[in-house]
Formats: structure tokens, sequence, C-alpha cells
């Protein structure tokens, strides 16, 4: 108690002592805040300035000082903003809420007339955080980017926030208000890890999204493609998260010109073959790579996205203009992962199908090579043999089998059958290597049954030798 | 029997041994050794000569290695697989080498606790014993020092883990660890510290121990099982053991040890043709493998260590080791028959059962 | 003579049992023997490739064949090896790539040594990953320049 009221009366004393010094200052700081775009040196000092009205700027926070002593979510609020980003880079309390943080009376450092505004309308939040972060000057020692407003005001979430529709995601949605974190922090929902989760908070929200009409299954979907297992599953950081697609700030959906960009970001090798393809040519008519791999549910491709497994109609409009005739790509076709196939196109009576075929089979005997080459020489391993040869020309064959998958997207049968080829003589030399050596531990295993038979033989006559010693001794 | 009968069959080898014994008496001498008659009711299990039989294996194969394996961390893998894929019946020998190795260990543990629990080793043998217990140490560091020379990843990390046990010693765990790795990490001298020990000082010292463990088996002759020595009265008044309980040493002991050598022989082959020694990633120091485990006759300890604090671990074994090798001298019960010597019975088959639950718990943690 | 008959029948049978006995005791040594020196005689036979596993350093080409500014894949000990003549001297990798397991090959003219089935691609002096999904640099390997001549391993 002794200890309580002594603290009181020093930090009393103080208050009234800065109080003092900070309103003979105001004048000076009054000049910094008609001049927002400010000086290098105003950066230097920590001095923040933000649309929002504050009066004051003090090595005093009298916002921080109450509110963690308060009852209730306050010592959260007040806790959580000293352990953010902006608590330990002197974001202050007014920079966002306004207020005056060096008066201690409620009743004024809250006041209308100190410029507070309490929880920032949310139509006004981006406009609150960027008038900071759209600032060159101040965010160079952080190394951060200043155009994430400009995005956001580009952004769906943006566009609609301009419209007056207020329960789209604003800063706060997604970084938080009070906890901000580096989107480096592991523990920060804007980490690549926690981006997918974050935005299925909203996306996932079936009442939420039912005024927009838009589906809200992505989540699910993504979390079992070969993207979702790989960040969720195997927590790899480089795979690809909502944002890495639809942008983060600029979120939008990806449109048709844009997606085969999209994807090269990461598959560049598949870009550059796909780009070599008659596909690619197509321009508006042209597949791309959602109309085969889908995009929230992409899984891992196989042989069998060739073609159907029974025959099907063709259906004239999936790529004809009914009217026209022109050739157009139906993406409601596709929908249904079943139907992503060659011949959904290429239909059994067309002259391509007989291409696809080719193709089909063409990748079809590598794969049987190679998978069979691995079958045999994991035999051999199993049984002690040693397959460093034959291993090293089955990652050859290895090789030039997925190179083979990615030229698939030239949709060229020399391009692919030139890499199919090699694949199968490689994986052919590995079959051999481990049927050659198959054959040597067979010969082990004979040589070993002459050698028991040797031994087993010797036993026999030591042990008639024996008994005959043993009657001899009777 | 009837040595007088002058029917000598002639031939080179008669001819040769009547040269030798001309002159160095070599007739007496394998006469004293192998003339001797042993009591019927012994039962050795024939596990000595198993044990003694399984070295002069390893001398064979592990001189035939030697011959292509090159001691240094760069070479050392490279020869060993050289060995297994390109040298006639490489694989072969050092399958056989390796196996050979285990069965060695598994042999002479049983032929220690054969001893054990016949309580042969008692008084007059206690001094036989003795040499037998060093033979075991000198038999489990051949081990040791063995399992290195690959160089790979099984190798090195099983060196590791199992030096650590000795750097987990008191006071001198650091130069222990030191000493037998020679210096703090295993590096290319420890490669050839293991190698000189593994195939010279080793190799002799087992010899020599050997020779030592032989000769005085032999001056006592196997033990009857039954009958405990007198303490008062020694051989000279006893009673000599009535021909039909006696057996001849030579040929009639030697034949059924030979065919037991033949059994392991063959298991030998066996083992070796269906599941060849193997040869994992070369060693690397930077990559832990996911279960890093000490050699199968190591794991007890190992698994004693993680749960047992690690000094009195640590001395468990370096406390039971010398009580081990003195048994004959504070265990003066002359019983030998277990029912009358119960609490040596006991406390043995606790020791057995806990090593092999805790080697058994060790395999799979 | 009953007496001689009774002496020497059992001696004669005692003899031509111990000749029979000699003859299976000859025959298993002499098996058993067979059966040990064979794969010893075998095993002292200098194998085909001798040099292959003698270790240390391993001829895999020249100055010449690989310039400055060129890499080339070359088996050692069964494993393709990458080898880049870089200006700052001779490196040599693991070709296996960190991702798939695909063999990589060196682009001169991206100065980079490329994964051909994802596009993985490692610095050639180095061996880090620059980009693409290999989630490891490739391994280095031992190499030295003698004059012309480029061996791996070390010496």
């Amino acid at each position: 108690m002794k200890h309580k009221l002594a603290i009181s009366i020093v930090s009393a004393v103080l208050f009234l002592l800065i109080g003092i010094i900070t309103v003979s200052a105001q004048g000076s700081d009054k000049a910094i805040l008609s001049a927002p775009t400010s000086t290098p040196a105003a950066a230097a000092d920590r001095v923040v300035t933000t649309t929002v009205k504050s009066t004051a700027k003090a090595k005093v926070d009298t916002c921080y000082d109450c509110h963690a002593e308060l009852l209730d979510k306050h010592p959260k609020v007040a806790a959580d903003w000293k352990d953010s980003v902006h608590g330990a880079a002197g974001v202050s309390c007014a920079d966002c809420h306004g207020g005056d943080p060096t008066l201690d009376q409620m009743k004024t450092s809250m006041s209308a007339a100190a410029g507070f505004i309490g929880v920032p309308d949310r139509t006004k939040t981006p406009e609150i955080c960027g008038a900071c972060h759209s600032n060159v000057e101040r965010m160079r020692q952080y190394n951060l980017p200043t155009d994430q407003y400009s995005k956001y005001k580009d952004s769906v979430h943006g566009a609609k926030l301009a419209e007056g529709v207020t329960q789209v995601a604003i800063c706060s949605d997604c970084h938080g208000s009070h906890a901000i974190k580096k989107a480096s922090d592991p523990t920060a929902d804007v980490y690549p890890l926690n981006v997918p989760a974050l935005c299925s908070r909203c996306h996932s929200d079936a009442k939420m999204m039912e005024p927009f009409n838009i589906p809200t299954n992505q989540f699910d979907v993504y979390k079992s493609s070969v993207h979702g297992e790989a960040l969720l599953g195997k927590q790899d950081v480089r795979a690809p998260n909502c944002a890495s697609c639809h942008g983060s700030h600029d979120a939008k959906p990806p449109t048709s010109a844009e997606v085969v960009n999209v994807c090269g970001k990461c598959h560049t090798a598949t870009q550059n073959y796909y780009e070599q393809s008659l596909h690619s040519q197509l321009k508006e008519a042209a597949p791309k790579c959602w109309t085969c791999h889908g995009n929230h549910d992409v899984t891992k491709p196989d042989e069998n996205m060739f073609t159907h497994t029974a025959s099907t109609e063709p259906v004239c409009t999936t790529c004809h203009d009914i009217q026209t005739l022109d050739l157009i790509v139906d993406k409601a076709k596709f929908a249904n992962p079943d139907d992503r196939r060659c011949d959904t196109c290429h239909h059994q009576d067309s002259w391509i199908y007989e291409q696809v075929l080719s193709l089909k089979s063409a990748m079809t005997v590598a794969d049987l090579a190679y998978k069979q080459g691995d079958v045999m020489i994991a035999e051999a391993i199993g049984r002690g043999m040693i397959m460093n040869d034959a291993e090293s020309r089955l990652a050859e064959a290895r090789t030039s089998l997925i190179s083979a998958r990615a030229a698939i997207h030239t949709t060229k049968l020399t391009e692919v059958t030139k890499l199919t080829d090699k694949a199968d003589a490689s994986a052919k030399e590995a079959q051999q290597m481990a049927s050659d050596k198959l054959g040597e531990n067979l010969f082990r295993r004979e040589a070993m049954f002459v050698a028991m038979g040797v031994i087993i033989t010797n036993i026999g006559i030591l042990a008639v030798v024996r008994r005959r010693l043993y009657k001899e001794l009777e | 029997m009837d040595r007088t009968n002058p029917e000598k069959p002639s031939g080179l080898f008669n001819g040769i041994v009547d040269w030798m014994d001309e002159r160095f008496q070599v007739r007496t001498l394998v006469q004293s050794a192998l003339h001797v008659k042993i009591p019927r009711k012994a039962k050795t299990f024939y596990l000595g000569g198993i044990t003694m039989f399984l070295f002069m294996v390893q001398v064979v194969t592990g001189s035939l290695l030697a011959l292509y394996y090159q001691p240094t961390p760069d070479r050392a893998y490279d020869s060993v697989m050289f060995i297994m894929s390109n040298v006639n019946f490489g694989w072969l020998i050092r399958s056989i080498h390796s196996w050979g190795a285990n069965l060695m260990i598994v042999s002479v543990v049983l032929h220690l606790l054969r001893v054990f629990f016949q309580g042969v080793y008692k008084r007059p043998r206690e001094l036989t014993w003795v040499a037998g217990m060093f033979l075991l140490i000198v038999t489990l560091v051949f081990g040791f020092t063995g399992y290195l020379l690959p160089w790979d990843q099984r190798a090195y990390w099983a060196t590791t883990v199992g030096t650590e046990i000795a750097g987990a010693m008191p006071f001198v765990g650091e130069f222990a660890l030191n000493f037998l790795r020679s210096g703090p990490d295993i590096t290319a001298s420890t490669l050839s510290r293991f190698f000189g020990m593994h195939t010279l000082w080793l190799p002799m010292t087992l010899a020599a121990m050997l020779l030592v463990h032989l000769v005085l088996f032999h001056q006592q002759g196997i033990a009857d099982p039954t009958k405990p020595v007198s303490r008062a009265k020694p051989d000279a008044s006893a009673t000599p053991e009535p021909e039909g309980k006696l057996l001849p040493f030579f040929p009639h002991y030697l034949l059924s040890e030979a065919i037991a050598w033949y059994v392991i022989l063959g298991i030998l082959i066996i083992l070796a043709s269906l599941w060849p020694v193997g040869l994992e990633a070369k060693a690397n120091a930077l990559q832990t493998p996911a279960h890093v485990k000490p050699e199968w006759y190591f794991l007890f300890l190992y698994q004693l260590l993680k749960f047992v604090p690690r000094v009195a671990g640590v001395l468990a074994p370096i406390v039971a080791i010398p009580l081990l090798v003195l048994l004959p001298f504070f265990d003066r019960n002359p019983e030998l028959k277990p029912r009358k010597r119960l609490f040596a019975v006991i406390i043995g088959l606790l020791t057995v059962a806990g090593i092999i639950g805790l080697t058994i718990w060790g395999q799979f943690s | 003579m009953e007496s001689t008959t009774s002496a020497t029948r059992p001696d004669k049978k005692l003899v031509s049992r111990r000749g029979f006995s000699r003859f299976l005791l000859g025959f298993s040594f002499i098996s058993t023997v067979a059966g040990a020196i064979i794969p010893i005689l075998g095993y002292l036979l200098p194998p085909p490739s001798a040099n292959a596993g003698n270790g240390g350093r391993v001829l895999v080409g020249t100055t010449k064949d690989i310039p400055i500014g060129q890499g080339k894949v070359v088996p050692v000990a069964g494993k393709p090896v990458m080898v880049i003549n870089s200006n700052d001297g001779v490196h040599a990798f693991s070709a296996i790539c960190t991702h798939l397991g695909c063999i990589c090959m060196y682009d001169p003219v991206r100065k980079m040594i490329i994964c051909p089935c994802h596009d993985g691609q490692f610095n050639p002096v180095t061996g880090v990953v620059v980009s693409g999904p290999p989630p490891k640099p490739l391994a280095s390997i031992a190499v030295s320049v003698d004059g012309d001549n480029i061996f791996i391993g070390e010496a």
C-alpha cells in the first residue's frame, strides 16, 4: 500500500512537470501537424502523425497508464499494443484514436475538443493506416512497402468499402488492431502458413458471403489440394497460400488473361512449355492452367488426365460458339475434376484425339518402365545387393520422365516422345542392371544350397563316425 | 588300449611325424594335449569351442578384408563398397565377418552363462574364469572397434553414441572420450586408432589370453558340474574316477565339437547368403540419422543411461565388471548345484532378465 | 581255434571299420578345405576394375574438356557429379537435385545449375538454391585440379 502511494505521488509530480513542458512546446508541435508529409527530422524524432487529429506529442501517455489499470478488456488492449510492432515503434494510442495523452483527466483527454474519435470508423480505417504506411520517408527505415493503401483501393475489398459496404475486410481484420505483428512472425495471422485460415474466417462463412453470392468452400477444397497439403501439411512456406494467387492488399480473383502468369510465377518450366503450344496461341479460346488443373482444388496430375474412362458424347458448345462456330472454352464443362480431360474438347471423332492417345501411351509406357525399374531395384536392395549404378540410371529415367510430363504442355507429340523414349531407354537399362543383380543373387542362393549340402554331408559323416566311436567305447 | 600292438600303418604322414618326433618329441606333446579324459557328466554345450572356432573364422575373414580395406575417412567407405560390389566373394567374406562377430558375442556370453550357472568357475578354476572374463571384454571391444570401420552413417553414429557412453563416466569421462576418439570428435585419427586396435592390438591380446585360458583349462580338465571339488583335501587323496565315467577328449569329445563347428559354419553361410551385410550412406558428421543406436550388445547400457542418472548408469558396469571378474574369489560357497546356491542363481537370472529386457526395450524405443 | 577266430574276427571288422571311417573323414576334410579355399582364392584374385574402388582421386576430365564458363555432368562411382569450371576455379557438386532427385545440368547462358524437371536453379559456385522448389543446396564434392587434369575426391 505504502509503495503504491509513493508511486502515485511520484507520477503525479512527473505529470505536472512534463505537462508544463509540453504546454510550452505545443506551438512547435502544431507546426508539424499542419504539414503531415513531415520532414525526415520528424521521423527521426519518432513523432507520428496520422490523419487522426491528436493535439500533443509527449513522453507521457496517460492513455496507456490508465487503460493498463482498468478492468475488463482494457489491460489486455494496453498490453497488446505495448507488445505490438506499433508499441515498439512508438506509434501511440492517440495516433489512431485521437485525444490528448498528456492530460490526466478522462473528460478532457478523451474529448472531441482534444480530437478524440474513439474506435475509428471502418470506412476510415484504411486511410488512417495509410497515412503512415504510404509515407515513403517514414517506411524506409523499416524496409516496408508503401503501396498497400493504393493496392487496397484497387482490390475487391477496397472497392466495396468505397461503395459503403462495411463488412468487407479492412486492415485491422487481417492484421489485428492492437496486437499487430510482423508478417514474418509465425504467430501472426498474416504469416504465410496462417493465411488460408485467416481468409477463411470470412470466406467460409456462408452468412457473411450471402450478399456477395460467392462460394464458401474454397478453404476446404484448398486444404486437400497439392498446394494446401504442401503449405498446411508439410508446413512448406514456399507453397502458395491464398494471397500468392489473389494478392493480399490487392485481393482479386485472377482473370483468364492473367492465370498463366500467375501459375507461371512458380511453374516456370511448365509455363515455357505451354507458351510453345498451339493452346496458348488461341488467346481467348485457349484452355488455361485451370481448365485442366482446376484452381483451389489442384491435385497431382497423372496419366489419367488425358481421356475419360468411359466414352462420352461430344457436346459442341463446350468448344464452339453455336452461332459463329468460333472456338471458345466453356469453363462450366470443366467444373467437375473428372471432366478435366483432353477429350472433353478433342472428342473421340476429332482428328486430334489420335494425338492425345499417342501422348497418353508414350507417357504410360515410360512411366511403367520407370516404375518396374524402381520395383526391381528395391527388390535387389532388399536382398542386400548394391545398386548404385542402376539407381543412378533410374534417376536419369526419372529426369526424362518428369521433363516429359512438363513437355506435355507443348502438346507436341515429337517433343514429348523425344523425352519419353529417353526415359524408357534409361529405365530399361536400369531394369537390366537390376535383373543382372537379381540373377547374381539367385546364384548366391543356389551356391548356398550346394555349400549347405556339403556341410550337412560332413555333419552326417562325423555323426556316423562318432556313433561308431561311442559303440567301441562301451 | 593295447598300444603294444606293433601294427603301425606306415606312410608319408607317419614318416613325417616320426621325423619330427625324433627331434621334438611331438608325439608326447600331442599325446599330452589331446589324450586326456573328461568326465562324462560334463555338459559344455561346446560353447567355448564354438567361440574359438568363430575367432578363427574372424581371423581368416578379417585378414582377407584387410587386403582391400583402406583405413582413411575418404577411402574407407569406397573400399568397403568395392569389396562388396567388385571383389569376388567380397560380399560373402564381409558378411561372414560381420555375422561371425555377432555370433561370437552370443556364444561367448552363453559360454559365460553356462559356466556361471553350473558353478564351475569355483575353486580350483578361478584363474580360468578371470582369463575368460578378459576374453569377453576383448571380444566386446573387438565388436566396438570393428563397427566403425565401414565408415557409413550407421557406423559413424553408433560409434558417436557408443563413445558417449564412455564419456559419461564421472571424473575420467572426458579423458576416456578423448582417448577413444583420439580427440573430441570422430575423425580420421579415430578411424586409424580403431583400425589399429581392431587388426593389431586386439587379435594379439585375444590370442595371448586365449592361450592362457586354454592352458589353464587343459591343466585342470573339464569340470564335472555334479561334483564339488573338496576344499580341505585337494586332488592328491582324491580317488581317481572309474574308467566308465570318463570319456576320451580325443577323438570323442573333439568329434562332437567338430559337428558343432559345422553347424555354426552352416548358420554363418545361411545368414551371410540370405541377409548379406549392407552399407548405408557414407558417414556425414553434419547429418544425424533418425534412429541412432549403438550395436545391439551395448544397447542395454545405452538404454540404462537414458533413464538412470548418468553417473549411476555408468558406474553400474564399472562396478559390475570387476565384481564379475573377481566372482570366484568372493563367492566361496563350494556348492555347484543351482538349488544349493539359490542366491547366486537368482541374482544371475535377474541380471540376465534385466539385460534382455533393456536390450528389447532399447530396440523398440 | 575258437579263441583265435573270436579274436581275429572283431579285429578284422575293426580294421575295415577304421578304414571306412578314415575314408569318410578324409572326404570330409578335403571337401571342407576345398569349400574354404575356393572363395578365398577367388577373393585374392585382383578384380577386373581394380582402379574404381582404389579410392582417392578420380580423373573426370581436363580443363580442355570443361573450359572456363562450362559445366559437365560426369559419373563418379556410379553417381552423377556436376563439375563446373568457373572464373574463380573448378567446383563440383552432386548433380542430384534435392527436390525430386532429377539430374541437373549446367546452363552456361544463365550461369546457373538448373534442374530440367521443375526449373530449380542453383548457384554454380556455392550450390545454394537460387530459385525454384529445391529445399536444400546441392551437396558439395571435393575437387582438385592438377595441371590440366580435374580430379574428384580428396588427394
